[in-house]
């Protein structure tokens, strides 16, 4: 038998693994990606779908000019008027004897005009006014006095009996009641009713929901990306250095960081925003302060458990700097888990900056913030709904693209949790 | 007890200080960098000089930093919290006594339903993975996780309480009755309970059931990841695949074997939850009024008065503290191969 | 002693296939062979040859991604791919069981031990009390050479040799009438697996007890095993008496085997044997004997027709055309006198 060369020794009690077994774990990232959808399951639709989500939320979020119809600073229709529902007209109703046939007869401060409460024909009234007011010669203003009533009717009574001058109102809620007032017949239109209304209805200044919550988008994605990584730009790297280096730095490095981490986030952020105050870049660095322990504890652990891996004493007897040694071998195995992370992170730091500004800690009053909205819209839980049931949706969802990310990403790119 | 495990603890407990110290001391110096002036901010702009320089003295603001710091870190110790800043002077330390009892009457049923719906269909979903149950498991757990604390509390509100008129909106108990309620321990279940009020022990209970219940769901996402996680490694375990072929049930291997080891690491996760429950109660408490330490210490942030801010987060450290070394003890206690 | 002549385990044409990202992997390809009543046969192979698939096999423990896909498996008279989960889960412990190669992970660490027994016992009858399992252990775990206070230890209190005796109790508690040793000794230093295999001997000689020894150490299957079979790229390569394999190996893979296993008689100058060529890829296994590609006796034959296991003479199997007739052969066939 011919002693033959051959690039590979065969010893009975050695355990060595042939090529084709390697060549199972290198599997080109196209093939991945092609097979993924065999190989994953369910993760895969997981993924995906968290993918085409965010991409959705990322455009929306950059470019909120494109899809805002309004601007969600501005007053731009009456108060709390519900999804859909378009502004309606209003009409001036007075007493058939006075001969008043338009607003400006009556509009001096002489005269009472009434309305309903907590309806838009007290803006209706206003709009009116202002318009009025607007092409008014020098000198004149139209002012009248205004005057309330909870109910339709007490309103009409009270005009019947000559307390007020006029009432507004709007033609629906009239019909079928003036028959009752003969004595009442409407005067005038005071506003024209509008052919379509906002999609998601306006808060209780006006404002266009639907164009604040996608202005809302932008300021979360900006609020949420920048800390997460911020804390990710500093937590990494004291992780890995205070794992490496080990002795004294670590021990203090890591108590500070798990105090930090043990306590509770939101009143730490808090805090952090008060101390600061109110300001985007003073959130976002309250924030980032709370996921730094996370960035470090995590990679610190991992880095801990490379190191003691043969192929690393390995490197350092063959003379590997130590920089080098982290930089090749260590740094590559903690990117994983450092992605899962930052995806879980800014869905955190999103649900964290709601929470920020529904207390009022965050974001100065008017900005298009969902947080916001959603501590404006607290009191009108009972009459408008609408007001943070959209706000409140879109966190969700943003939230959910973000988390689901990660949580997919896990499953998939975590060695021992896949069946392969 | 043995001796290493004695050691375990009395190292344990020496931890803790270090970690309480660093926190109350960063309070301290945040309240300290706070803008805005705390006295004229309460008082309103017409205080005149020596008045604020009158009360500042009181309040001892005007001394060296570094002997205001020996001080508070003495008055933590000692329990000596102070006045608060506003409503008449109350001593903070009642009202700290009010409040605390009112948060654990919350965070402790909300943690209970937390972990039997987090660590049941956690398990669960493990059994089955890769089945649709599995993914409709995780879906609901992450959906639950991504809803902020308070939208899902006030849209139980909307829900139970405005339309379907169920259950109260917010509060603990019936204004009614609270007038004749007689309060022992703060803690309003065991009172009624205790002065046989029954009316008040309904009333209290009814206003338990959705603030509880939105803390709890909050939590119960992220539970589920946990254990299913935890679970699914458990289940490829050897003794797993041993005792598979000894014959024993899966179902026995799931629960009896698989789900007893998990519950170790769970353990120490729940200990790490605290910190979560304690920011889902502050939220929580915002939206239900619910007069518990969390909402006080939001109005007291607000109000700029740090006397009050500075005990609250001291005593905020020391439960986290305090629970998580409990946490750590009860874990060494649980795991045989920790305990001699 | 042995009875060579009843059988316990008919295996015929056994598939197991793992599903990869490459593609089905052939782990076990179409064996056939027997195993008899008594015997402890030694079942070796290099890394990856299939030998622990097969013994997870005969359990019916292979798991997704693998897969049995053909064959059937008779144990004492039954076909065990029939078996509904009721009846595998008590065959497994009852009539089978395995030791594993990792003693410390394979118990449950925050069970006892005496409750890892009883519980094995109950499972399977369970109408069994208490007191009458804990006679059972007791005089078990004695034979076992184990001390009855180590009953109520955890496993984490018992060293490894100890650990392993407590699986092979687990698997005797039930009287199990197949022990599959999966490299139960691999982790274990000499001494220790030295104690280990004799103990596997006596519970054979005293209770009759089939023992299959998977290892990739052949010194242990010469020293202890009544028959050996040799598995190569998921084939079983050559079945025989332990004497007559390694004394005079027929399968030119059996032959680089015994070559290599380094001897002290071995010269400074000689160098050590190495066998030419790779192991097989087993996504794309050699066509006809897969052994083709490495044999220094090969044929034009063996590169595209696949040669059957035939007795070539009595009790002795090979996996060779060296050894069978076909009518494209042009070399003399070599007849095996015994």
């Amino acid at each position: 038998m011919s002693k033959t060369q051959s690039d590979f020794e065969f010893s009975p009690s050695a355990e060595t693994v042939p090529d084709w077994m390697l060549e199972l774990d290198q599997v080109g990232i196209v093939r991945r990606m092609l097979m993924a959808r065999k190989w994953y399951g369910g993760d895969w639709w997981f993924v995906v779908f968290s993918a085409l989500l965010l991409l959705f939320v990322i455009i929306v979020g950059f470019f909120p000019q494109w899809f805002a119809p309004h601007d969600p600073r501005a007053e731009v229709g009456p108060s709390l008027l519900a999804p859909g529902e378009p502004p309606s007209s209003y009409v001036l109703v007075t007493t058939v004897d006075s001969g008043v046939t338009s607003l400006r007869q009556i509009a001096d401060s002489s005269n009472y005009i009434g309305y309903q409460v907590a309806t838009p024909s007290s803006q209706a009234l206003r709009d009116a006014l202002d318009e009025l007011n607007a092409t008014a010669e020098e000198g004149v203003r139209y002012q009248p006095r205004p005057k309330r009533f909870e109910t339709l009717e007490e309103g009409l009574d009270a005009l019947q009996a000559g307390e007020v001058d006029g009432f507004v109102a709007s033609p629906q809620e009239l019909e079928g009641v003036m028959e009752n007032y003969p004595a009442l017949e409407v005067a005038s239109g005071l506003r024209e009713a509008a052919e379509s209304g906002f999609v998601l209805g306006t808060n209780q200044i006006g404002q266009d929901i639907l164009s604040r919550i996608i202005w809302g988008t932008r300021i979360a994605l900006i609020v949420g990306l920048s800390s997460a990584l911020f804390a990710l730009v500093i937590g990494v790297p004291l992780g890995l250095i205070s794992a490496y280096v080990g002795g004294s730095l670590d021990r203090v490095l890591t108590l500070i960081m798990d105090s930090l981490y043990a306590f509770p986030g939101l009143i730490l952020a808090i805090s952090i925003a008060a101390v600061l105050g109110a300001g985007i870049t003073n959130i976002i660095i309250a924030i980032a302060v709370l996921y730094i322990p996370t960035y470090f504890r995590i990679v610190r652990g991992q880095v801990l458990s490379v190191k003691e891996e043969l192929y690393i004493e390995a490197a350092q007897s063959l003379g590997a700097k130590s920089r080098t040694i982290l930089w090749r071998y260590i740094f590559p195995n903690v990117i994983p888990s450092v992605v899962i992370i930052f995806s879980v992170n800014v869905a955190d730091a999103i649900l964290t900056e709601a929470g920020l500004s529904f207390l009022g800690f965050g974001l100065p009053p008017d900005t298009p913030d969902w947080g916001i909205d959603l501590a404006r819209g607290q009191d009108y839980v009972r009459r408008a709904w609408w007001l943070i049931t959209f706000p409140g949706l879109m966190v969700t969802m943003v939230t959910l693209a973000f988390s689901m990310l990660g949580e997919s990403l896990s499953e998939i790119l975590n060695p021992r949790l896949s069946e392969l | 007890m043995s001796a290493s495990f004695r050691n375990f603890l009395i190292t344990r407990l020496l931890l803790t200080i270090p970690m309480v110290l660093i926190l109350i001391t960063f309070v301290f110096f945040i309240m300290r960098i706070l803008p805005g002036d705390p006295i004229r901010s309460q008082l309103g702009p017409r205080v005149s000089a020596e008045q604020a320089d009158r009360i500042a003295e009181r309040l001892g603001l005007n001394r060296p930093l570094y002997v205001q710091y020996f001080d508070f870190l003495w008055k933590t110790v000692t329990l000596d919290f102070g006045t608060a800043l506003t409503q008449g002077e109350r001593p903070i330390i009642q009202e700290l006594g009010e409040k605390l009892p009112a948060t654990i009457e919350l965070t402790v049923p909300a943690m209970t339903f937390t972990a039997v719906v987090g660590i049941g269909l956690g398990a669960y979903a493990a059994t089955r993975r890769k089945k649709p149950i599995d993914f409709g498991i995780r879906l609901f757990s992450i959906i639950v996780y991504s809803i902020p604390i308070f939208f899902m509390g006030l849209i139980f509100q909307i829900i139970f309480s405005v339309r379907l008129n169920l259950l109260p909106l917010a509060g603990r108990m019936d204004p009614l009755l609270l007038i004749n309620f007689n309060s022992i321990t703060n803690f309003y279940i065991l009172d009624a309970i205790l002065t046989r009020n029954w009316a008040a022990l309904v009333s209290a209970l009814r206003h338990l059931i959705l603030p509880a219940t939105t803390l709890g769901l909050a939590l119960a996402g992220v539970f589920i990841r946990l254990t299913r996680v935890n679970m699914i490694e458990m289940l490829h375990a050897d003794f797993i695949t041993a005792g598979r072929a000894r014959g024993i049930p899966e179902g026995r291997l799931a629960y009896r074997h698989a789900l007893r080891n998990t519950f170790i690491p769970i353990l120490t996760l729940i200990g790490l939850q605290l910190a979560i429950l304690m920011a889902g109660a502050v939220l929580t408490e915002t939206t239900f009024s619910w007069p518990g330490i969390g909402r006080y210490l939001v109005t007291r942030i607000q109000l700029r008065d740090y006397t009050a801010v500075q005990s609250t987060i001291a005593v905020f450290a020391v439960f986290v503290a305090g629970i998580s070394l409990a946490m750590d003890v009860l874990y060494a206690f649980i795991d045989p191969r920790i305990r001699y | 002693m042995a009875d060579q002549n009843e059988v316990l385990v008919q295996v015929r044409n056994l598939c197991v296939n793992y599903q990869t990202r490459l593609g089905p992997v052939s782990a076990v390809d179409y064996v056939s062979f027997d195993i008899y009543r008594g015997e402890i046969l030694g079942l070796v192979g290099e890394s990856g040859c299939g030998k622990s698939t097969f013994g997870k096999a005969l359990m019916r423990m292979i798991s997704p991604p693998g897969e049995i896909v053909n064959g059937h498996i008779i144990f004492e008279g039954e076909d065990i791919m029939t078996f509904d989960d009721d009846r595998l889960r008590d065959f497994r412990g009852r009539q089978v069981s395995m030791i594993f190669q990792d003693p410390m992970t394979s118990l449950n660490p925050v069970q006892r031990i005496d409750q890892h027994l009883i519980e094995a016992i109950q499972v399977h009858e369970p109408q069994t009390k208490i007191e009458q399992a804990m006679d059972r252990i007791r005089v078990l775990i004695e034979r076992l050479g184990i001390q009855q206070r180590r009953l109520t230890d955890y496993p984490h209190h018992l060293s490894g040799g100890m650990r392993q005796r407590v699986m092979v109790g687990l698997g005797l508690v039930l009287k199990a009438h197949l022990i599959i040793a999966d490299e139960a000794t691999t982790s274990l230093d000499v001494i220790v697996e030295a104690n280990l295999v004799d103990q596997l001997r006596e519970i054979r000689d005293e209770f009759g007890v089939t023992i299959l020894m998977i290892t990739h150490n052949i010194a242990l299957v010469a020293e202890v095993a009544d028959r050996v079979a040799v598995m190569y790229a998921g084939r079983v390569a050559e079945v025989g008496s332990v004497e007559k394999v390694f004394h005079d190996p027929l399968h030119p893979y059996t032959r680089g085997l015994m070559k290599s296993v380094p001897s002290i008689l071995l010269d400074d100058e000689e160098e050590l044997y190495k066998m030419p060529g790779e192991p097989p890829n087993l996504t794309h296994p050699p066509k006809g004997c897969r052994f083709h590609p490495r044999c220094p006796s090969v044929m034009p034959i063996c590169d595209h027709v696949e040669p059957t296991l035939e007795e070539v003479a009595p009790g002795r199997l090979v996996h060779c055309w060296l050894y069978q007739d076909h009518p494209e052969k042009d070399t003399e066939t070599i007849k095996v006198l015994s």
